[in-house]
Parts: structure tokens; C-alpha cells; sequence
């Protein structure tokens, strides 16, 4: 195999251009045989086959190429021929030159973080942040499918709407004359009892479920009323909506729960804390929305304002004094201050940190977390962990786990359970694999349920197949469902499943008090 | 011949002498080693003087007689053309320019021209040292009369050329050494790459670049020929990687200096970095600076900056000589050290 190296013709010199091949690559050459055609500052000179066989050209027309570098092989043989082009697959494809780069860096990571691949970008020019932004709106509003006015093109991607926003549009109607005398003598309704306000309600058309606590004063005004079995609200609540409300089962909110918007579609087993705020400018308008997902949870004093849609996720956290907004005020638009009316967007199983403000056009992605009192502006990623004024996502939101290390952790819960009932002055025993006694029912750890253990007990475990015998609860942790029944052994390890993030089913979520 | 569309510099003024040849039958061309087969020591008359062999002539090693000559056969009704084989040898023929070609039309009372044109090859990077890697434009700066035109890699050479050879006055031609290697790369739709430029001006035009279609920029940056690729990939680099929007002035005509594009970018943009490869004292940034705060006071928000080779001599030994001039990173930092840069 021979090489043909650009060979330095002054000391001056260390590029030189390659300007042409005056043959083709893998032509067959002769000894001597001018190739190609080289250009130094000061002087054109040709280059010649240094002996006979095929040419392999590395490099094109037109191109600086160092002095000193081989810029074609010539193989003598077929056999050098095959091992010049599998040396060349080995070599990793070069990569674009910084003066191909026509993205800014900005543009490059906003479009990674959308997955927007630039090359469909057509633009002549730079790409800047700016660019990318307008694509990811024009791509949102090209991609959502009509959801009506309700959610006003906003994409329901990754978020589980709850099962009252499919409800058909007459279920719940109110008698209109019932609705009007509701607008005008709020304080009479309120002065009803809570029998007597669910009773009120179901007369003049409302659907209202069985074990429905309307605590005192509080008030429910919409021309459409669906409250779903054991849906508890506060005392002093006030629920004003100008279209529809409708929650499902097992929601509750604590006292003091404030609710104003166009529509309100609540999901089931919402928890719902104190003072918690829902409304804020703008709420009457014709895109105020809310829908919030099955099993959500709405910290104490969290505020949502809703002149915009706001579409709150299944299993949601949005924790203590979480703040969302759907539009800025301040001073003219005109005089080139932002004025911004956009909605805010929780997918599934994305957690709000404790006071975090979520800004007008904010998306959290599924299952990301958003740190304590960071401020988001755009997009948070799906399993991101995001920190920061602005927000930005510094990691992932949660990490793989092993399957030992899952029976590991799940095997502590046990013995931290344990701790936590004999610290609380409960009698409590231990007794041999993996669990204790109390109040004579064993609470045990198995990996697989499969059957086998004697009544009273309930039985943690990550696998369940098989029988659940009379007197024995089995809590599928990673199914997430309590299999059999059982009193208040079973509420209590629920209860304390709960503090760690899991909910089981079937409902109710309310703990009602027991050994924890 | 390449099969690219774009040409080299060097390719570019070889042609285009070829075509004024044919053209004109007054011009001729003469200078150091410039006949074939050697064809002057950047080769940018190969081939001439097998075409033409009257008209083009080899000379001894001496600047001030070949300016005289060139000063005579002007007057005598010729257009010659002066090759100095290295711009650093110009300071031997600048009497000849000083006392007599620039003011001979006057002192004629307008009977008489002196359109010739000296083509200089300028500039460094070549690792070729103290005495053949200057750019000694600035000496021209001050000499009323003359008209200096430096080509760069963007604007049209070849019309460039053709319009200094035109030009009734006497005309220096400054050719940056890199630019004969380099690809000629003319506006296409508008643009070069992703800068969006205009073209405006005649006959020697100005380039006015843009990285966001002239709608935003926080600087404009006034350079001319062998600058003129140091700056853009500066200004590329600030758009890449900070957002930074600038525009870019590229000069093409130095003397008589003509600033309506400088003062129009300026007022956009409100700040002004000037960018040579000559020495900082005295030079192209210091006459464009004095004279754009005269005209543009109120658009500056923050004072002029000046980019330039540092005032010394220039080493041979690369590294050392890459220290010496100025770099894409001085521009970068000039650009970014002004007050109210946007990113």
C-alpha cells in the first residue's frame, strides 16, 4: 500500500489547498501519473501517483488540508484495497465543523429539551432561542386536538383527566330559576343544614351522592352540579362556577375552601388542605378552567389562579403555599412590558415543592419535581428534577432501583413500622421472618404473595397472586391495591404506606385515627 | 481548474488582470519576479506576461523608481499597474506618492491625471516577520488625493480591481496575503452563511452583515479586507454561543473615508468597535472613532473600542506573532466589554 503525503514545499507554509482530483477515486493510476492538483500561497503544483494501483482519495476538492498529511492511498492489491475500506469503518464519521453549526447554543438546548430536531427548521439564517420557542408553540397548537373551548387547544398530554370531564353536558343541570335565586341568596343557602343543603341540591336537579358532607355554610353555585359519593367540603366553603362543577368520590378539602372559575372538573380521592384558594383574576372568563386528576393532592394554602386553563394531573402534588398563575398584570403591552395570558399545565404525578410559583405558560412534565420555591417559567421536563429561579432541570426525579434493593426498602418499612408502634407505647412483638405482632394480628413482609398465611394479618408484599383468605389483608406496594379487609391494624399500615408515597386502593384516603 | 464555484482570491485577481489586459490596451503591469513561469511570488500575474509580453515587465529591486516610473507613464497617458511584491516596501516609493503622484492633478491645474494603481500585498500570519508581514495602510490614511481600496474575501475582487484600474486617480490596492488562498465568498439571496448582507456603494462598495436580518444588534463592528473573516467568526462565535447579535461594516474604499454605512449601522446598533490587523496608534480605528463621535454622538451609548495589532514589530515565530496580532478572541471581548451588549 503506498501513501500520498502533502509534503511541505516552504518553510512558511502549513495548509495548502487541495483544489482538484484529475482522477476519480478508486481509478486505477499508473507510476508517475499526475492525481491532483495542490495550491500553495506561492505556487500550483501537481501531485503524482507514487507508483501503480487503485487511488483511495481521503479528502474532497477544495479543501485545506495540514502539510505532512496523507491524502490518498494507493493499493497495489485487492487484499490492500479491502483493508484500507475496513481501517476507514473503524473511524468514527467526522464530525460537523463549528462553521456548519447554524443553531445558537440557547436555540440547540431549548430544541434537545422539546425534542425538536433543527434540520426541519427551515430558515435562512441563524436559529435562535427565540425561533425554537415560536416552533414549540406553532407545533402545539398544530398538534392538540380540539378539546373545545373548555381547554382551549391546550394539549392533554401526559395528564389523566378526571372522569367528571367526560360527564354528558346535562347531567347535574340545576333548574335555572333554582340557579339564579342561588346567585342572589347565597347567605340563605349557607344558613341551610348540611342534610338539608344536599337535599336542596339533588331537588332542583344537582347529582348528588351518598355519604356527601356539606360542611356548615359551605356553598356550591353552578348551573351544573355532579358531587360524587363521600365527597367531603369544610365549613366555610364557597364553590362558585359559572358553567359546571363536578368532583368525584372521596374528594375533600379542609376548611375554608375558596372556588371560582367557568368550569371545575375534579377528579377522585383529591385531598384538598386548608385555605386552599382557587379563582384570582380573570376566573369568569371563557377559558377558565380547572380540571384536577384522580388522587391529587392540593397543599395547605395553595393558590390557582384560573383565567386560563389549568389542567392539574392524577397524583398530582401540589404541596403547602404552591402558587400557580395564568396571567401577569402590570403596565401596557403597548409600552413593551409582557402581558401573558397562558395555561399552566401539571402532568401526571408531577410534585410541586412547598411554595414553588408556577408562571403562566409553565408545563411540568410527568412524574417531575419542581424544588421548594422554584420559580418556573416554560417547560419542565417529563422525570426531571427542577431547581431554581428560573427552574431549570438539574436531574432526574427519581432513580432506578434494583430488585434487592426493592425488597431491601420494603423489608425496612416493616421494621420502621415496627419501631414506630413500640416508640408509640403499643404492645408489640416480634416474631420470626420478616414482621411483628400486634393486637394479635402478625404484620409481615413477603416478596410474593402466594397464599399461606393464617388469619389475623396483613401481609406486605411487592408480588400478589393466588386467594385472599378471610381475616388476612394483603397490601400489593408495588400494585398499589389492598386485596381483603380488615380494622385497624390495616388502617394504620395504610396510613403509614400513605406517608411514603403509597396510596392504595380502593379508597377512602382519610385516615380515620388508629395505632400511628 | 477547481469545479467548486468558489474561487480562490489569488484565482480571482489573475483573472481578472487577464480580462483588463484584453480589455485595455493602456494597461500595463510591472514589478519584482513577476513574470512567468514564475509569475510574481503570489502568482497573481501567471500567465500574463506569456500572453502579453510588451506589456508586462520585470523590474529591479527599487520601489521608489518603479513609483516614479509608474508616476510617468500615468501622466503619459497609460494605466500601469504596480506590483510591490511585499505592501512593507510601499515606504520606499511613498515620496513619489506624497510629493508627486497625489498632487500632480492640482498642481496641474486639473490637465493632467495619474491613474495608476499600486496593488500591495499586506498583512501576517504567514510567520514571514518583522519586515513583509505589516499592514501599513495606515500610512496612506493621511495622504489627501489618492484613493486606497482594500479587497476582502466578500466583496467582489475582481470588480474591485477592474474599477481601480478605471479610476482616474492614483489607487492603492490592498491585497491581505491570506486572501489569496482563501475562498471568494460573495452574498448569495442576501446572505454569506446565516449573516444577511447589503451591498452598497460604488464602485468600491461597503458590505453590511447582519445575524438577525438587520431587525436587532448591540454593536456594529467596522473592519476592511484581511479583518474581515477575523470579525465574522467572532461575531458568529457571540451568536452561536451567547445570543449576542452585532452587525458587521466591511469597508472596501479607505481613502476617501466614507462612513454613511459605519453611521447608519451605528445608529441601529448604538455602539462601535473598530477592528485592523495594522498597529493600534494612529490608524484606521483612530480616524473612524474621531469621526463617527463627531457625527453620531448622540447614538453611541458607550465609547468607541479599537481592535488592533499591538504597537510593536512583528516576530517571526508564529505563537509569538499570533500574540502580536489581533485575534478572534480580541474582537470577541471588545464586542462583549461594551456597555449595554445584549444577551
Amino acid at each position: 500500500m503506498l501513501e500520498i503525503v502533502l509534503t511541505r514545499e516552504d518553510a512558511n507554509t502549513e495548509y495548502a489547498l487541495l483544489a482538484e482530483w484529475l482522477v476519480e477515486d478508486r481509478a486505477v493510476v499508473t507510476a508517475g501519473q499526475a492525481v491532483c492538483v495542490v495550491e500553495t500561497t506561492k505556487a500550483t503544483v501537481e501531485v503524482e501517483a507514487p507508483g501503480a494501483g487503485t487511488i483511495v482519495q481521503l479528502y474532497g476538492e477544495d479543501v485545506e488540508v495540514e502539510l505532512g498529511k496523507t491524502i490518498a492511498y494507493v493499493a497495489e492489491s485487492a487484499d490492500e484495497l479491502a483493508a484500507i475500506d475496513a481501517k476507514a469503518e473503524e473511524k468514527p464519521a467526522p464530525k460537523a465543523a463549528a462553521g456548519d453549526r447554524k443553531a445558537t447554543r440557547k436555540a440547540a438546548e431549548l430544541a434537545e429539551l422539546h425534542g425538536i430536531d433543527l434540520s426541519t427548521v427551515e430558515k435562512r439564517g441563524f436559529i435562535t432561542e427565540k425561533d425554537v420557542e415560536e416552533l414549540i408553540v406553532a407545533q402545539k397548537a398544530s398538534a392538540a386536538p380540539s378539546q373545545g373551548p373548555a381547554l382551549a387547544g391546550v394539549s392533554t398530554q401526559g395528564v389523566s383527566l378526571p372522569s367528571t370531564f367526560e360527564l354528558d353536558g346535562t347531567s347535574g343541570a340545576l333548574e335555572p330559576s333554582y340557579y339564579e335565586k342561588l346567585l342572589r341568596e347565597q347567605d340563605e343557602f349557607r344558613a341551610l343544614s348540611p342534610a338539608e343543603k344536599v337535599r336542596t341540591l339533588r331537588e332542583y336537579g344537582a347529582v348528588v351522592g351518598e355519604d356527601v358532607e356539606l360542611g356548615e355554610g359551605s356553598l356550591v353555585v353552578a348551573p351544573r352540579i355532579v358531587i360524587s359519593d363521600g365527597v367531603r367540603l369544610g365549613p366555610r366553603t364557597t364553590i362558585v362556577c359559572e358553567e359546571v362543577f363536578a368532583v368525584g368520590s372521596l374528594s375533600q378539602f379542609g376548611a375554608d375552601l375558596e372556588l371560582r372559575c367557568r368550569r371545575a372538573y375534579l377528579g377522585a380521592g383529591i385531598w384538598g388542605g386548608r385555605s386552599v384558594r382557587i379563582g384570582g383574576g380573570g376566573h369568569r372568563d371563557p377559558w377558565a378552567t380547572l380540571t384536577v386528576g384522580d388522587l391529587a393532592f392540593v397543599g395547605d394554602e395553595a393558590f390557582v389562579n384560573v383565567c386560563r386553563p389549568v389542567l392539574i394531573g392524577r397524583e398530582v402534588f401540589l404541596t403547602m403555599r404552591s402558587l400557580i398563575v395564568t396571567h401577569n398584570i402590570g403596565h401596557s403591552v403597548l409600552e413593551g412590558f409582557e402581558n401573558r395570558f397562558a395555561p399552566v399545565v401539571l402532568e401526571d404525578r408531577s410534585q410541586v415543592g412547598l411554595g414553588a410559583v408556577l408562571y403562566a405558560g409553565a408545563r411540568v412534565g410527568a412524574e417531575a419535581i419542581v424544588a421548594s420555591n422554584s420559580y418556573v417559567v416554560g417547560e419542565i421536563p417529563a422525570g426531571s428534577f427542577a431547581i431554581g429561579v428560573p427552574a431549570k432541570a438539574t436531574g432526574s426525579s427519581s432513580h432506578k432501583l434494583s430488585d434487592a434493593r426493592r425488597v431491601d426498602l420494603a423489608r425496612r418499612f416493616v421494621d420502621d413500622l415496627h419501631e414506630l408502634l413500640a416508640l408509640r407505647g403499643h404492645d408489640v412483638s416480634a416474631i420470626e421472618d420478616d414482621g411483628f405482632e400486634i393486637e394479635g394480628t402478625r404484620v409481615v413482609f413477603v416478596q410474593s404473595y402466594r397464599g399461606g398465611v393464617d388469619a389475623p394479618a396483613v401481609v406486605l408484599a411487592l408480588d400478589v397472586r393466588g386467594d385472599v383468605p378471610e381475616g388476612v389483608a394483603v397490601l400489593d406496594l408495588l400494585g398499589r391495591r389492598v386485596h381483603g379487609s380488615g380494622g385497624v391494624v390495616v388502617d394504620s399500615v395504610r396510613e403509614f404506606c400513605r406517608k411514603r408515597g403509597i396510596k392504595l386502593e380502593p379508597g377512602p384516603w382519610s385516615y380515620p385515627g388508629g395505632l400511628v | 481548474m477547481s469545479t467548486t464555484a468558489q474561487k480562490r482570491g489569488v484565482q480571482v485577481l489573475n483573472e481578472t488582470l487577464h480580462a483588463i489586459f484584453a480589455e485595455r490596451d493602456d494597461v500595463v503591469l510591472f514589478g519584482e519576479d513577476v513574470l512567468d513561469p514564475y509569475g510574481g511570488a503570489f502568482k497573481v500575474t501567471a500567465g500574463l506576461s506569456d500572453a502579453y509580453p510588451d506589456r508586462v515587465l520585470t523590474t529591479p529591486i527599487s520601489e521608489a523608481s518603479l513609483f516614479g516610473v509608474a508616476a510617468g507613464m500615468a501622466l503619459r497617458g497609460q494605466r500601469p499597474i504596480l506590483e510591490i511584491m511585499f505592501g512593507d516596501f510601499i515606504a520606499l516609493g511613498l515620496d513619489q506618492v506624497v510629493n508627486g503622484i497625489s498632487k500632480f492633478r492640482e498642481m496641474y491645474d486639473d490637465q493632467v491625471t495619474v491613474p495608476l494603481v499600486v496593488r500591495a500585498p499586506m498583512g501576517g500570519r504567514r510567520g514571514y516577520g518583522p519586515t513583509h508581514s505589516q499592514s501599513l495602510e495606515k500610512l496612506l490614511l493621511g495622504i489627501p488625493n489618492i484613493c486606497v481600496v482594500a479587497a476582502s474575501e466578500c466583496h467582489d475582487v475582481g470588480a474591485l480591481l477592474t474599477a481601480a484600474v478605471d479610476d482616474e486617480r492614483p489607487v492603492f490596492f490592498i491585497e491581505n496575503k491570506l486572501l489569496y488562498g482563501r475562498a471568494i465568498r460573495r452574498p448569495e439571496d442576501g446572505h454569506i452563511g446565516e449573516l444577511a448582507v447589503r451591498e452598497s456603494g460604488d464602485p468600491y462598495p461597503v458590505l453590511t452583515f447582519s445575524a438577525t436580518d438587520f431587525t436587532e444588534g448591540s454593536a456594529t463592528v467596522v473592519t476592511y479586507g484581511g479583518m474581515l473573516p477575523v470579525v465574522l467568526e467572532a461575531v458568529t462565535e457571540l451568536v452561536l454561543e451567547h445570543e449576542i447579535f452585532s452587525e458587521v461594516v466591511a469597508l472596501s474604499q479607505l481613502v476617501p473615508m466614507e462612513l454613511d454605512a459605519v453611521l447608519e449601522s451605528v445608529a441601529r446598533t448604538g455602539a462601535l468597535v473598530t477592528a485592523e490587523e495594522g498597529t493600534l496608534t494612529g490608524g484606521f480605528g483612530a480616524e473612524i472613532a474621531a469621526r463617527v463621535q463627531e457625527a453620531a454622538w448622540s447614538d453611541l451609548r458607550a465609547p468607541v473600542r479599537r481592535v488592533a495589532a499591538r504597537d510593536g514589530i512583528i516576530p517571526s515565530a508564529r505563537p509569538l506573532e499570533d500574540d502580536m496580532l489581533p485575534s478572534v478572541d480580541d474582537v470577541v471581548k471588545a464586542i462583549t466589554a461594551l456597555d449595554g451588549v445584549r444577551s
